[in-house]
């Protein structure tokens, strides 16, 4: 009895250290990698740092107050608020559209799946690079046929009215795809019992839709939008590919305002400060998107 | 099995240690009697091939020096050389920017090596006055000289032959000219007289304020606001606006691409741009920039600085590397190879240069090239925030005079005047 139970007790002890000491790698990994470039870029938001100098003043706030008088500051913010605004809803609607259409498994149900999906896993920059050539009213072949055809091109990527709307529109290509297969496996989990139910009560294909399916994929819905909601606030690749900003700072991201201070400008204290700025916006709307979901309440 | 566990845990730790080590960049060589020298350099265009070919000509020359040539792209060596030199793990020689005004930064901040060894009678120097006055100035802080000229370009108008000849357009020797003709060969439908680049470019708008006399800053001063450089600007933005001689808000890419594409007649360009001409089939050729209401002459000039880093240990090494760069045979090659004008004012009437026209024609507009902002420290404030909106705005909005008398104030602010 006595070695049973001593056994039993000396096995958490020796299996804790034993898992912790395995952790150790990836701790290591992380804290150096992750998490130190992390505070140290808090340390450096605090800082009048530029790139080359050896010795940087502290200035406490001083970065953060400069960033709330900077137009381009809130140019950044608006830009990525309305890109925002436009790819996430359309990105969770057309992913569900087209969720719902190839959730059921035919021979051309896995083409397409894989058609749209391809987007999400090519190279974000090469493919900006096909799509500047493809929107380009001068040289690329939209350009050769509208004119062939009589038609003048729109000049999408250099008319300040027009930029963002061509940025979003590349975003949400890229994107839908990621929602699609989110929602397509969340899709297979709805219970077929509560769907036999629905057509039992009565209700037509509309009404199963927002009775049964809706709720039942209410947690993937959830994390799909706050992914989306993450990944659109940090929108860059195709800002940087496609217009570099422009025209007119109508482009400009905070990620692309960050890079340009942080890179272009050499203002590395500055640019943390933005990031920093970022990240507490993007806590902050994460929180508030848990809250609306209520994602505490299971079902 | 605690000591299994333990080992096996320290083993994977280690191992991970050493794969993370092995990501740093490897210290500088000295083989015995051979010092090996770490070159970062951003030639990554189209030229790529003719310093390639100089490097190795320079390692078979020289027995006990060796040069570990190591291509980077531009921003890739602007995020990692400042911190790789203050560690003292750097290269030994790179080119940090192709702006020129960085090397101010460095310089200021004490991660290039004054070249005080470069300029003199030895050998292995370059002698005083051989390099242009234009580079040394905007290389040199406090009296002391810290890079040296990788190359030196000037800009010139290259034109479409058969575009020009179809339309019976005479090449353009005055802006005059020039306007009427890039009129003449736009058709507001695609095709382009004169493609003007705007962002992302070697600079083309200054040199047309230039030629009439207006200037970004003078004195120390704006210059955004005088006459001379408002009036060029709405007069070119008008032509743009309205006779569509050039795309709005163009890249440099882009509207070399559309010369490359034939869609352009005109473009104002360096040397690095007739292989990509040639290898699209333009029937070309290139004329001094136009002469505008000053009166003379002037194009944009070009140079990428080589620094050497603060903590190199090889630092007479470097700069003889530098000197041989500078030398009349190494700078006669380049300039054949890739068509850049020589960096030395003695080399005018050289063989080298003068047998070859295009080369030529680059190196004869060398007395009249003027550099972009090379000494302001905020160049790329300035360039970014203050001179190209305002540029974008005069060609986008019309409002040239609006968008000027706006930069003029912020730039006087940042100047200080």
């Amino acid at each position: 009895m006595t070695t049973i139970t001593a056994a039993r007790r000396a096995r958490p002890r020796t299996q804790l250290r034993a898992g912790l000491l395995f952790l150790l790698p990836s701790a290591v990994l992380i804290g150096v990698f992750v998490i130190y470039p992390i505070a140290n870029s808090l340390w450096m938001s605090l800082h009048d740092w530029t790139f080359f100098q050896t010795t940087h003043e502290f200035v406490g706030p001083a970065n953060y107050l400069e960033l709330l008088g900077d137009p381009r500051f809130w140019n950044a913010l608006g830009n990525t608020a309305v890109f925002t605004l436009a790819t996430v809803p359309a990105q969770i609607i057309l992913g569900l559209l087209l969720a719902v259409r190839l959730s059921r498994a035919r021979w051309w149900t896995s083409l397409m799946r894989s058609v749209f999906f391809f987007p999400v896993i090519s190279s974000f920059a090469t493919m900006a690079i096909v799509w500047k050539f493809v929107l380009s009213a001068d040289v690329g072949p939209t350009a050769a046929w509208l004119r062939g055809a009589g038609i003048q091109p729109i000049d999408w990527l250099h008319t300040p009215n027009l930029a963002l709307g061509a940025i979003i529109m590349v975003g949400l290509w890229k994107n839908i795809g990621f929602t699609m297969v989110i929602l397509i496996a969340a899709l297979q989990d709805v219970p077929e019992s509560l769907n036999e139910a629905a057509v039992l009560d009565g209700a037509g294909p509309w009404g199963r839709f927002r009775n049964v399916t809706l709720p039942s994929i209410r947690q993937a819905l959830l994390f799909a939008s706050i992914i989306a909601v993450i990944a659109s606030l940090q929108v860059f690749d195709q800002v940087y590919v496609m217009t570099g900003g422009g025209p007119l700072f109508r482009t400009e991201t905070l990620v692309t305002y960050m890079y340009e201070q942080g890179f272009g400008q050499y203002r590395s204290g500055y640019a943390a400060a933005i990031a920093w700025a970022l990240f507490l916006l993007i806590a902050i709307v994460s929180a508030f998107q848990l809250r609306i979901f209520r994602y505490r309440d299971v079902d | 099995m605690h000591a299994k566990k333990l080992l096996a845990a320290v083993a994977v730790t280690a191992t991970v240690a050493l794969g993370i080590a092995g990501c740093a960049p490897s210290g500088d060589g000295s083989d015995g009697d051979v010092v090996t020298l770490t070159y970062w350099s951003g030639f990554t265009g189209g030229d790529r091939q003719a310093y390639e070919d100089l490097i190795q000509k320079f390692n078979d020359e020289h027995e006990n020096i060796q040069i570990d040539y190591q291509l980077q792209p531009w921003d890739s060596i602007a995020q990692k050389l400042p911190t790789a030199i203050a560690a003292g793990s750097g290269p030994d020689l790179a080119t940090p920017d192709y702006n020129v005004a960085t090397i101010q930064q460095y310089a200021s901040n004490g991660l290039a090596l004054p070249l005080d060894d470069l300029i003199g009678d030895g050998d292995t120097q370059v002698g005083e006055g051989i390099l242009p006055e234009t580079v040394t100035d905007s290389f040199s802080l406090d009296g002391k000289l810290y890079a040296a000229p990788a190359n030196y370009a000037t800009l010139l108008l290259y034109y479409n032959k058969d575009l020009l000849d179809a339309a019976g357009v005479e090449v353009p020797t005055t802006m005059e000219e020039l306007q009427a003709a890039a009129v003449t060969l736009s058709d507001g439908n695609g095709q382009y007289g004169f493609a003007i680049p705007d962002n992302a470019t070697i600079p083309n708008w200054p040199v047309l304020i230039w030629a009439d006399g207006g200037d970004l800053i003078q004195d120390g001063c704006s210059a955004l606001g005088s006459d001379a450089t408002v009036g060029t600007v709405e007069t070119w933005a008008g032509l743009i606006r309205d006779d569509k001689i050039s795309p709005i808000g163009a890249t440099g890419q882009e509207a070399q691409d559309l010369f490359a594409a034939g869609k352009t007649a005109f473009q104002i360009n360096g040397p690095w741009a007739a292989g990509a001409f040639t290898e699209a089939g333009i029937n070309f050729d290139v004329a001094p920039v136009p002469v505008g209401a000053s009166g003379s002459p002037v194009t944009l000039a070009s140079t990428v600085p080589t620094i050497v880093s603060a903590t190199t240990k090889h630092p007479k090494e470097a700069q003889e590397f530098l000197a041989w760069w500078l030398s009349k045979e190494t700078q006669a090659q380049l300039s054949t190879a890739a068509a850049y004008a020589p960096s030395r004012t003695d080399m005018a009437d050289d063989p080298a240069i003068t047998s070859n026209p295009t080369v030529a024609a680059f190196a004869a507009e060398v007395p009249n090239a003027r550099l972009y902002l090379p000494t302001e420290m905020d160049f790329s404030k300035i360039d970014v925030d203050i001179f190209t909106p305002a540029i974008q705005s005069a060609t986008q909005n019309g409002n040239a005079a609006e968008a000027l008398a706006a930069a003029d104030g912020q730039l006087n602010e940042l100047l200080g005047c």
